[in-house]
């Protein structure tokens, strides 16, 4: 479930950030000093980027940062980064950073799942967008009901 | 039935997005279909009737698919997701 992932630590909001790359440092940052990824998930998610383009970006200003499951990271984890002002990543506007890390094929599946029908609101996503990290925790337990 | 595939670099993140879009988009035309979501490497050994990927990967893969390869831009978007699965679509009539 997507709210056992997405808690008031795991979730930052941010004015603006200088390039992608460090929005994606940044949106990492909880998960790395909670020991669910090392250091080396964080490298592996820009040099994705760098290597296979900005995929990553879902739709308008969402980005889902995310790297080979199992590979540096320990458990399952998820860590929202959300921004005043848009950062560029490739060409592309972004102001949502949510982080995935992934064990295996599997096991992180209804939590994406819960992501992308809430994204796929048009409202909710609006919501998410705004930046409120206390509306957006709002619609995460709203949408396990 | 068609069989698609639907491919990120990784197969665990971006991939199952897009088979979720490309699953509601072909429930929407009345298309009956078997989306499975998987790596880049996995995906030139596997045989499908079209695949959807990235741009970047597309042009990796099509040297080594004999399949239809359908880039995307955002894996989220319905319209566009919906656009390549009628240009798939309009090679079958």
């Amino acid at each position: 479930m997507l709210k056992q992932y997405l808690s008031e630590d795991t979730m930052q909001h941010k004015t603006s950030v200088d390039n992608w790359e460090e929005a994606i440092t940044v949106a990492a940052r909880p998960l790395l000093n909670k020991g669910v990824i090392d250091e080396s998930y964080v490298e592996a998610m820009i040099d994705s980027v760098e290597k296979n383009g900005p995929y990553i970006v879902l739709k308008d200003y969402f980005a889902l940062p995310h790297a080979q499951a199992g590979a540096g990271v320990n458990e399952v984890g998820m860590s929202l980064l959300t921004l005043e002002e848009s950062v560029d990543l490739k060409g592309n506007e972004v102001k949502v950073f949510l982080v995935l890390a992934a064990v295996d094929a599997s096991a992180h599946l209804d939590a994406l799942s819960e992501v992308s029908q809430l994204l796929m609101d048009d409202e909710k996503y609006e919501v998410v967008l705004q930046g409120d990290l206390e509306k957006i925790r709002q619609l995460i337990e709203e949408g396990n009901e | 039935m068609y069989k698609f595939l639907a491919v990120c670099g990784f197969g665990v993140g971006s991939s199952m997005v897009l088979k979720m879009s490309i699953e509601k988009a072909a429930k929407e035309r009345g298309i009956d279909c078997e989306v499975e979501n998987t790596d880049l490497s996995s995906a030139k050994g596997t045989g499908a009737d079209a695949v959807f990927t990235s741009q970047e990967l597309g042009d990796e893969l099509k040297g080594s698919t004999k399949s239809p390869v359908y880039p995307i831009q955002r894996y989220m978007d319905k319209e566009e997701v919906g656009k390549a699965l009628d240009d798939f679509l309009s090679t079958k009539d």
